[in-house]
């Protein structure tokens, strides 16, 4: 009897935990854009296993940050841009939002960059896969199938497990993957503070966090179900870093070894070949295709919505063009600029990547600090503001972004 | 000396203030306004007044009397004078609003474009009787005045002839409803949204988070709440639902057409749905209760079965009598349905051919057609052909007896066409 009464709450338990879970695992999944496999695969490349070790406190800090978005998503019903808005008044949301604005047309070009440089593999030329793509994508949001394809991509996502089995094929070494995630050997050079930065930047991307609790409240969770919620973040948030820890292997395990010096995920894929087979090398590709293709599609649109949920502008993939013009010119906008700037000849596509990041990492904590702000604040969170280790977990993680991005400047001064 | 001064809230929000004597006293925090509506049989337009303002002295802060404040502009620039210092109590009536905490930067309805904007500023003006905000700011000009660009911009795009799109509501078109920083309730009389149409408020109301959409809804009086409950996605229902005591929403879904209630708890979890269905007066749930049992796809889980029959030899004066003295929801009468002693369903005549019929003639004389029909088990698929083959706008729906069972009418078969589209 009291078998069958443990085993049906069992069930009950993963019924519950499934139709509540996916805010977390699909922000997890977009957390692996294009952006994110190049930083991981250059990594691995230049410092071998070296910088392993940054994934563990990323994972804490993503967890912690997530968790704050989803209870304020679910305690408010509000989104972040709308918090923002209302609580730090014009300047701040404009500065922010104009950051993220930018940022995010730099994201997009890299996501563009992603699926240009994937196509490439299997030989097909950027100048016909970066509009055949966009358009696609344009013409999903347009045409209102986006809920749809959101969920197809999410199922496509789990081809980012591909990478696990392209780090296997590099045959890695675990035990020294091991020692250099328990003890890491590495100076400190403006190089490896860039990487660190970059590491975390995408890891912990400000547009997601704005992601994050608009996909709470869309999904319409209660603080009754926080237990799953929870289990949710840590479930993604864990895919994220469990994906990069691969990407990383897979690169330190055969180009690090070999003095392979990369800057894309593109030159990734293709040094791969020599070193782990022709196969190694198409599933690297695969998979980077599949991210950028999903990021793509994802941040645009949402980029377009937060941008216009802060400044009073209707949005939504609901209303039709001549009832939100604003949201639907910026989301066209994002996009063309993404792709006019990939397709043009000799394009400074490092650079831009290494700007949009390092905007990322300015917004970064400021999008920290107004969040820690808003969910200590009483009148908006009532009994469910942040507990002492979250805060301090929260002011620790900004003390430190800020410190490393300050040490980076200051850096080519000192020496 | 000039009689008015207008300007802009945030022209002077964090502003200081001074004695005749030109002695610094404060800093401008928050102006508390009344809303009140002037009854009589023509309203003044609406113009809340400015009772109290909050400022900040050394560091404390008060709240002072506003009736003792001058506003004054000299040459583009504004001078707050404050002649005597009156402090005044707390006043948390849900007509007094702070502009600051409660308005700007908040989400208010437009009632005349019936959507949701945010509020960039507040256009102010002082007049010898008192200082009024006229005006609520929601274009971009206002948007750029507040991050402190306003002007340069509109110097340097003076030269090429372009101007800033600016966009100022009046008050009288605004109702503020986003007050889940403050302990303030949305007041039920004097709620601007009930002039709007119960489908414009819908789009509102799913628009806005889960705690304004809330206190949004209860402010509305029953009869509406029912009609806009009917309007709102699935999603914005159950949260609705799951938000109202069970007895509040039987009360509702007693007021709704058996086909929309029984949609509505379609989507409902099942124990909340029984709840609510236990709780309905017995007519009601009875006639919900049947249409919940049938399958998605079959005419009886969309047609209503509120319709009206009328005996075969009525006489059309008769009839349009009766109808006078029912007074039927509209859709409830687009077609007459006739039938015989028996109770078979014989006739169907549309609300036009009974209007233009001779008065005196019987009503199974103005037709010689026999009705078009369907089965409850019919496929829904089949009714879109069936309305735009025979220019019909109800169908009515029988069993094997020629007994009416119900009615489909065109906007449920509308609207189903719109959902499959939506989920395809």
């Amino acid at each position: 009897m009291a078998f069958a009464m443990r085993r049906r709450s069992i069930w009950r338990n993963i019924a519950l935990f499934a139709a509540i879970l996916g805010p977390g695992i699909i922000t997890g999944s977009v957390d692996n854009d294009a952006g994110g496999i190049t930083t991981y695969s250059v990594a691995g490349a230049l410092y071998g296993y070296n910088l392993i070790w940054t994934l563990i406190p990323s994972f804490l800090v993503l967890v912690i940050v997530q968790e704050m978005n989803a209870r304020m998503g679910v305690v408010t019903g509000k989104g972040l841009a709308d918090l923002i808005r209302e609580n730090a008044g014009v300047k701040i949301t404009f500065f922010i939002f104009i950051g993220l604005l930018i940022a995010d047309i730099g994201n997009t070009t890299t996501e563009f960059a992603g699926v240009a440089g994937s196509l490439e593999i299997f030989s097909v030329s950027k100048y016909i896969s970066v509009p055949v793509v966009a358009f696609i994508v344009w013409i999903m949001v347009v045409k209102g199938n986006y809920k749809i394809a959101e969920k197809i991509f999410l199922v496509f996502s789990a081809a980012l497990l591909m990478y696990v089995v392209s780090a296997l094929m590099g045959k890695p070494h675990w035990q020294e993957i091991g020692m250099a995630i328990i003890r890491p050997k590495m100076k400190m050079t403006t190089g490896s503070i860039e990487m660190i930065i970059g590491l975390i930047g995408t890891t912990i991307a400000p547009w997601m966090q704005f992601y994050m609790q608009s996909s709470v409240i869309e999904k319409g969770l209660k603080i009754r179900q926080y237990k799953f919620i929870l289990l949710d973040i840590i479930v993604g948030c864990l895919a994220t870093v469990v994906v990069a820890f691969f990407i990383i292997v897979a690169c330190a395990s055969t180009l690090n070894v070999n003095n392979v010096v990369i800057n894309e995920a593109k030159d990734a894929a293709l040094a791969l070949k020599p070193l782990a087979g022709a196969v190694s090398s198409q599933v690297f590709a695969f998979g980077l295709f599949i991210a950028s293709i999903f990021s793509a599609t994802i941040l645009p649109i949402a980029t377009a919505f937060y941008v216009c949920e802060a400044f009073g502008f209707e949005a939504g993939i609901d209303k039709k063009w001549k009832e939100a013009p604003e949201f639907y010119w910026l989301y066209t906008g994002i996009i063309l600029l993404g792709m006019i700037i990939i397709l043009i000849p000799n394009a400074p596509l490092i650079a831009i990547t290494l700007w949009s990041q390092i905007l990322n990492g300015i917004l970064l904590p400021v999008v920290l600090v107004c969040m820690i702000l808003l969910v200590n604040n009483k009148k908006i969170m009532g009994i469910h503001i942040n507990r002492p280790i979250q805060n301090i977990i929260g002011w620790g993680s900004v003390v430190i972004l800020v410190g490393l991005s300050i040490t980076l400047v200051l850096m080519p001064l000192l020496t | 000396m000039t009689l008015q001064t207008t300007f802009y809230l945030s022209q002077i929000l964090g502003k200081r203030f001074f004695s005749p004597e030109g002695k610094i006293l404060g800093i401008i925090r928050d102006f508390q306004i009344d809303t009140t509506t002037l009854s009589g049989p023509d309203p003044e337009p609406i113009r809340p007044r400015v009772i109290a303002a909050k400022v900040k002295v050394g560091n404390e802060t008060k709240i002072y009397d506003f009736a003792t404040f001058e506003v004054k502009k000299f040459k583009r620039k504004l001078n707050m004078t404050c002649y005597e210092v009156h402090e005044a109590a707390n006043e948390t009536s849900p007509n007094c609003l702070w502009l600051a905490e409660n308005i700007l930067d908040k989400q208010i309805v437009d009632i005349n474009g019936r959507k949701l904007v945010r509020v960039n500023d507040v256009r102010m003006v002082m007049i010898p009787s008192g200082t009024y905000a006229i005006a609520v700011d929601v274009g971009i000009e206002g948007l750029l005045r507040r991050i402190g660009i306003g002007r340069f911009l509109e110097t340097a795009l003076d030269p090429v002839n372009v101007s800033i799109p600016g966009k100022m509501i009046l008050w009288d078109d605004i109702e503020t409803v986003d007050f889940s920083n403050s302990n303030i309730k949305l007041s039920k009389s004097s709620s601007r949204l009930r002039t709007l149409h119960p489908s414009d408020l819908a789009d509102i109301i799913e628009d806005l988070d889960r705690t304004t959409r809330t206190s949004v809804f209860a402010s509305l009086d029953e009869e509406q709440a029912a009609d806009v409950l009917e309007e709102l996605e699935p999603k914005a229902q159950i949260e609705i639902a799951e938000s109202l005591p069970v007895e509040k929403m039987a009360d509702l879904l007693e007021k709704m057409p058996a086909d929309e209630a029984a949609d509505l708890l379609d989507v409902l979890e099942e124990d909340k749905a029984i709840k609510i269905l236990d709780e309905m007066e017995k007519g009601s749930s009875e006639e919900v209760r049947e249409l919940l049992e049938y399958p998605d796809k079959v005419v009886g889980s969309i047609m209503t079965t509120d319709f009206l029959t009328f005996r075969e030899d009525m006489t059309v004066e008769e009839t349009i009598n009766e109808i006078r003295k029912v007074h039927p929801e509209p859709s409830n009468i687009y077609s007459i349905f006739v039938t015989d002693k028996n109770n078979k369903l014989v006739r169907a005549i549309s609300l036009m051919e009974l209007i233009i019929a001779n008065p005196s003639l019987k009503l199974k004389q103005i037709t010689k057609q026999k009705p078009m029909t369907v089965f409850d088990q019919d496929k829904v698929d089949s009714l879109a052909e069936m309305v735009s083959k025979y220019n019909l706008l109800a169908v009515p729906v029988i069993n094997h007896d020629m007994e009416m069972e119900g009615v489909v009418v065109v906007e449920d078969i509308v609207e189903d066409l719109l959902n499959r589209r939506k989920t395809r």
